[in-house]
């Protein structure tokens, strides 16, 4: 150990550090300031971004002793006296910030970019810079679009925007529907905002895991004699300690915590350890002795759909004789007559790599137990699922756990499982009687995987001449990993989220899906309907170029209509499949441009749609969907109290911008606690894009209630006629004057002789769909419509493809805060990008061979065009003013947009991902289409 | 415990090479540290002893002579990009620099550090724990290659995409020692061998990087990579076209060490990007197959000639 002297944010700091010790560990532990963000530890990420004596380095690769005496400046230094720097009020207002956990990294970047800047360049040359400037920093919410927007208007120092300029003024509306930054938008840009793995309690002890080597092998013995013997050591907990299953769905309660008697797949923990630091308790982890038979491994579904021999399944229950989980079927009209008839008819097969949803922020929780019982914070979707599995395996009742949601880098589906490390540190934490903390490296979120599932598929489809859909059946494939997760309603949601946009009659499918020893895949953002709506997308375009109809027209003669019922018995109440489309031809200049670009240049369309929340709960029970509870006392404030997740899409605001609204009432009256289950009352959680219908709708329906204690009150004092009560800028009156009050006033009124007034509200799906096996899966009180035009430039000679331009339009019913929806819609844009030209999850018998953000390749700023995005609103007849889900839907078109624009750029059609330019390449040379210039 | 970490820093040249000296077989030199540390993180390099060389002043220099440009070890690859005399006299050694990592690992990043920076492979880049699953390739220690189905030869890929481009214009390293300081081409410093790709003493010093002078008609650079930031090279080549008519091609990421082939014009260039072609070890150990890295060499070199006007397009 040595002394050196820091000089963080002016401050003076005599630390002892260990000599190999890095910066960034020493900042946030030692000097305890949490803004600096580890997302991968190995700089590729650029969360941990610090200015050492003005100059911007990465501070998990920054040896902290190189730093003895010089000047370092963190993210908490740019706001003065509580102001905070001009830079990140413009990430503030701009919408740049919407986990924020890659924040901090982002503005330490930005901040020493900007003097480099040229500000007499051109807008599109100083958009590159920074584009260029900023590439080393991965932001996996915003598309950068947002980001860059505030770096330029801090470089050419544009006044502030006044947010409510851009409002529509036509709407009778005050709050709902103005672009607003997120409540906690300051906190995040101060880096103050407290992550999971910024909470610190004392004397917490550290955890980190043995994983298996083996993708599949049963445990013969583990040896912890070592392991115990290292001084710090305090615990190691095994896998027959955690007896109890547990999983997010009631049917597939097949994960233990720690794996017992077997392992299914490479990362799987064996051993958990409880120490006095992190490093010890890894230290701990390679002095224990496993022994491993292994035995075969499945790894692909091919392999997982032949025979297994006696003990090589890799779960015994299940009645096949081989690694399917779950096969799914239904059949609405005739598929093979609808076939017989068609006039052209398609027959492909698709291949998808699985993908992961690539949060900023890795997987970290912290626990301890009290008189109260169990209580965890934890980097969770989905507080009251954790909640139940917390209760089921540590055997206590659901009384004695409470489950905390920090701020959330991110989720996109990959936090709304239990997790086995949250378990382990509960069992820990009661077995140290200590607070026991654990941080995954990212290497170890790639493991937890639950990301998009690899898929096959063959799908058929029929259609008239003049281009109508006849007859749709799919056969798909998926590669569910080790365990269960999602996937059942994975495989349900390959087949029936197919029958929209389009009318079908003739419509069926057989899903199924295979265990494999491979990491468990779940849900991910446009969950289990991305891939197959991508090959149904390209069929459909393919039969553009046959049938010589233009693939938006095609598209606009197969529209499903607005209040209708699908053939599978959804119901669709507003749909703005038209107006999305119609939107996204304007803005790209469809028309004049489309076949009329030069060779390897191209331009793609798609469509989609997806559920604004799941009608049923994932756990049958009679509870609402949602329950928000709010308070109101004598000073006037009312506190919002839900339990719905914020993960960094906006949920609190948009609660606060509701309650506001129906109040009539300034923003700054409201307060939300969100995601606490000891103080906030039941929501499902984040997850099938729910929240804003059906918390959304709680939150309105209390906010309702409280509405009507008020004018009850007043009209009782007051003798007046209830029915005439105006709600407005902060005052509550009636039309005749004779009530005029200001809220306060109202307020005291209602708590008089009373006291602080709570009021509750809730949101109930109504009974929706048919009576059949599996008409469940998919129902939705409302769904969102929406297209994509995308632009690629192909390298002919390397079959590199450059995505450079996207449109994109999505019905989100009624937009309740437009910077959020957009922010959302971007997000999903960038990331739809990704799984097509870039990412996938690439495996070496069983083992990850791309656990890093080096090698596991989101877009940088540099390989993301500008997004064009368009709010398209239809107001839904149930949806909170109307509003529908904008979190994962616009992921849909996307993808098989820029797959299309290929085609149109290069006649090659593609059936893989992420798009190979090696494929492309090879299909060229051999693609009479483009050879002959016919597509163009 | 582990043995005590230790952190050394050194103020000079002998300083470095003495302490060097002092804790032979386990120590590493460090400059930017964006190569070493994320090795150290995944457990690949286990030096107890860091010898900080980044405080040596004479090593940062930029000067030319009417012979060479030289430049110092420690110069980073982002003040490579604000020098006007590079940017005038050898755009391609900025292109290079510039396709290196991202902005800010630039900052730190030096050039010295760029030409040892360790060769790569997606089963060697991996957690020690990753490693001892897929069971050590010979460059971790083990006893085959898993790359190449098993042979005893280690194909890590040569990484360093500014050695590329200075090599194919005639640079020199100036390497100082314990007991001589050399000029030397710098092809001259790379094993060709996979574990250990470097053919330097360890505790050598690089001082120095020199160009000649007024030599080259033109140089061109280009980068094989997925994404536009954030990668290592998949394929990296640059050919110079000297006024004496020699041209120098060098291609990087396709072995251990750069591929050189050395030419003049007129030659048949076809034989050449041939012989670029049979040259290259390329194995499957990136984020392309093997199969079309090979093709691409094809291609990248065409492109190269093309723009040197050698060939029409």
């Amino acid at each position: 150990m040595k002394q050196i002297c820091l000089i963080v944010n002016n401050k003076h700091y005599d630390i002892l550090v260990d000599e190999h010790e890095l910066l960034s560990t020493v900042i946030r532990e030692k000097i305890g300031l949490s803004g600096t963000k580890i997302g991968c530890e190995q700089g590729s990420c650029g969360a941990c971004t610090v200015l050492l004596n003005n100059k911007s380095v990465l501070s998990c690769i920054t040896p902290v002793m190189s730093c003895d005496g010089a000047e370092i400046t963190t993210i908490e230094a740019l706001a003065e006296n509580g102001h905070l720097h001009k830079l990140q009020q413009k990430f503030v207002e701009r919408g740049a910030i919407q986990c924020g956990f890659c924040t901090p990294g982002m503005v330490m970047t930005a901040i020493s970019l900007v003097p480099t800047l040229d500000k007499n360049e051109s807008p599109e040359k100083l958009r590159e810079q920074i584009k260029e400037g900023i590439s080393g920093n991965l932001c996996r919410c915003t598309g950068y679009k947002k980001i860059i927007d505030a770096v330029i208007d801090y470089t050419l120092d544009k006044p502030i925007s006044e947010i409510s300029k851009s409002n529509n003024s036509v709407s009778q509306l005050k709050t709902v529907g103005k672009p607003r930054p997120y409540i906690e938008a300051e906190k995040k840009a101060k880096g103050e905002a407290e992550f999971a793995d910024d909470i610190s309690f004392k004397n917490a002890l550290h955890c980190k895991f043995l994983r298996s080597i083996y993708p599949h092998a049963i445990i013969e013995e583990i040896d912890l004699r070592a392991a115990k013997k290292l001084p710090g050591v305090r615990y190691i907990a095994t896998g027959k300690e955690l007896p109890i299953t547990f999983g997010v769905l009631p049917i597939s309660q097949d994960e233990n915590a720690i794996a017992i008697n077997k392992v299914r797949y490479v990362g799987e923990i064996v051993a958990a350890v409880a120490a006095d630091t992190e490093e010890i308790a890894a230290e701990a982890c390679k002095l224990i002795q496993v022994k491993y038979k292994p035995i075969k491994a499945f790894l692909t579904i091919d392999e997982s759909l032949n025979d297994a021999g006696d003990n090589e399944k890799i779960h015994d229950y299940g009645k096949f004789n081989n690694n399917i989980h779950k096969k799914a079927e239904l059949r609405f009209g005739d598929q093979q007559q609808g076939l017989k008839e068609a006039d052209i008819s398609y027959k492909m097969d698709f291949d998808f790599e699985g993908i992961n949803h690539g949060f900023t922020e890795p997987h970290a929780s912290i626990a301890f137990w009290d008189e109260n019982g169990l209580t965890i914070h934890t980097a969770t979707q989905v507080p009251h699922y954790l909640h139940r599995a917390l209760a089921k395996v540590m055997e206590v009742p659901l009384s004695r756990v409470r489950v905390i949601k920090p701020y959330i880098g991110g989720g996109f589906g990959g936090k709304s499982d239990p997790f086995a490390h949250e378990i382990i540190v509960a069992h820990l934490a009661r077995k140290t009687g200590k607070t026991v903390k654990v941080r995954l490296t990212r290497e170890e979120v790639f493991l937890t995987n639950h990301g998009r599932h690899p898929t096959k598929m063959t799908i058929k489809m029929g259609f008239s001449k003049d281009g109508y859909i006849q007859v749709l059946d799919a056969d798909v494939a998926i590669d569910g990993g080790a365990y269960g997760s999602f996937g059942v309603v994975t495989t349900y949601y390959n087949g029936v989220l197919l029958q929209a946009p389009y009318k079908l009659s003739n419509f069926g499918f057989r899903t199924y899906r295979v265990y494999t020893n491979k990491p468990q895949c779940g849900a991910m953002r446009g969950h289990g309907a991305v891939n197959t709506r991508f090959a149904v997308e390209s069929i459909i375009d393919d039969l553009s170029y046959k049938v010589k109809i233009d693939p938006c027209e095609l598209r606009m003669k197969n529209f499903l209509d607005s209040n209708t019922i699908t053939v599978g018995q959804y119901r669709i109440t507003s749909n703005g499949s038209r107006e999305s489309l119609q939107k996204v031809m304007e803005l790209s200049d469809w028309e004049n441009r489309f076949g009329k670009l030069e060779k390897g240049h191209g331009l793609g369309v798609a469509c989609g749609f997806f559920i604004s929340g799941s009608a049923l709960p994932i756990i049958w029970n009679e509870l609402p969907q949602s329950v928000v509870h709010l308070k109101l006392d004598f000073d006037g404030r009312v506190l919002v109290t839900s339990g719905a997740s914020d993960i960094g899409q906006g949920s609190d605001t948009m609660l606060a911008i509701i309650v506001a609204e129906v109040l009539g009432i300034n923003m700054e009256n409201i307060f939300v606690l969100g995601a606490d289950t000891l103080l906030t009352p039941v929501d499902f959680g984040s997850y099938s894009s729910r929240v804003t219908f059906m918390a959304g709708n709680a939150a309105k329906d209390a906010a309702e209630n409280l509405r009507k204690e008020l004018i009850e009150s007043i009209s009782k004092q007051k003798q007046v006629d209830k029915l005439d009560f105006y709600f407005e800028n902060d005052r509550i009156f009636t039309n005749d004057k004779s009530v005029d009050l200001s809220w306060l006033e109202a307020v005291e009124i209602l708590t008089a002789k009373r006291g602080a007034v709570s009021v509750s509200g809730k949101y109930i799906s109504p009974k929706l769909g048919g009576d059949f096996k599996g008409a469940g899966a998919g129902l939705s009180p409302s769904y969102s419509f929406g297209a994509c035009v995308t632009e690629v430039k192909v390298d002919i000679e390397t079959g590199q493809v450059d995505v450079v331009n996207i449109w994109g339009a999505h019905d989100c019913g009624k937009a309740i805060n437009p910077l959020a929806v957009e922010g959302q819609l971007e997000g999903s844009w960038h990331m739809g990008m990704g799984q097509a030209v870039s990412e996938q999850m690439k495996y070496y018998k069983g083992m990850l061979l791309n656990n890093n953000f080096l090698d596991y390749k989101i877009p940088t700023s540099l390989d993301t065009p500008d997004i064009n995005s368009s709010i398209i609103e239809t107001f839904d007849p149930e949806g909170p003013f109307g509003a529908k889900e904008a979190g994962e839907g616009a992921i849909h078109p996307v993808i098989p947009a820029i797959a299309n624009a290929v085609y149109n750029a290069v006649g090659v059609r593609i059936t893989k991902l992420p798009i190979s330019s090696e494929d492309i390449l090879n299909k060229i040379s051999e693609n009479e289409l483009f050879n002959n210039k016919i597509i163009q | 415990m582990a043995i005590e970490k230790q952190y050394i820093k050194a103020n000079t040249i002998e300083d470095a090479i003495s302490e060097a000296a002092n804790n032979s077989g386990n120590f590493v030199f460090l400059a930017g540290g964006t190569d070493i540390f994320p090795n150290k993180f995944q457990e690949n390099n286990l030096s107890d002893c860091l010898i900080d060389i980044s405080n040596i002043d004479e090593l940062k220099s930029i000067n030319h002579s009417d012979d060479f440009l030289v430049i110092g070890a420690l110069t980073t690859l982002d003040e490579l990009r604000k020098n006007d005399f590079i940017i005038q006299n050898f755009p391609t050694l900025i292109e290079a620099a510039i396709s290196v990592g991202t902005p800010v690992i630039r900052k730190s990043a030096t050039l010295g550090g760029n030409l040892l920076c360790e060769n790569r492979c997606h089963f060697y880049n991996q957690s020690a724990w990753w490693r001892e699953a897929a069971g050590h390739c010979l460059k971790c220690g083990g006893d085959i290659c898993l790359a190449n189905g098993g042979k005893k030869y280690c194909y890590s890929k040569f990484v360093s995409d500014t050695a590329i481009a200075l090599i194919s214009l005639n640079a020199k390293i100036e390497i100082a020692s314990k007991t001589k300081t050399e000029i030397i081409p710098i092809e001259e410093i790379y094993s060709g061998d996979g574990i250990n790709h470097l053919k330097l003493d360890e505790t050598s010093i690089i001082k120095s990087i020199q160009i000649p002078l007024n030599k080259t008609v033109k140089s061109v650079y280009m980068k094989l990579r997925h994404r536009k930031s954030m990668e290592f090279s998949s394929l990296t080549t640059s050919v110079t076209l000297f006024k004496d008519e020699k041209i120098k091609i060098v291609l990087g990421a396709i072995a251990p060490n750069p591929i050189i082939i050395e030419g003049k014009k007129g030659d048949n260039y076809q034989d050449i990007i041939d012989i670029a072609s049979k040259k290259s070890k390329i194995v499957f150990n990136d984020n392309y197959s093997r199969a079309y890295r090979k093709n691409m060499i094809h291609v990248f070199l065409n492109r190269c000639f093309v723009e040197l006007q050698l060939i029409e397009n």
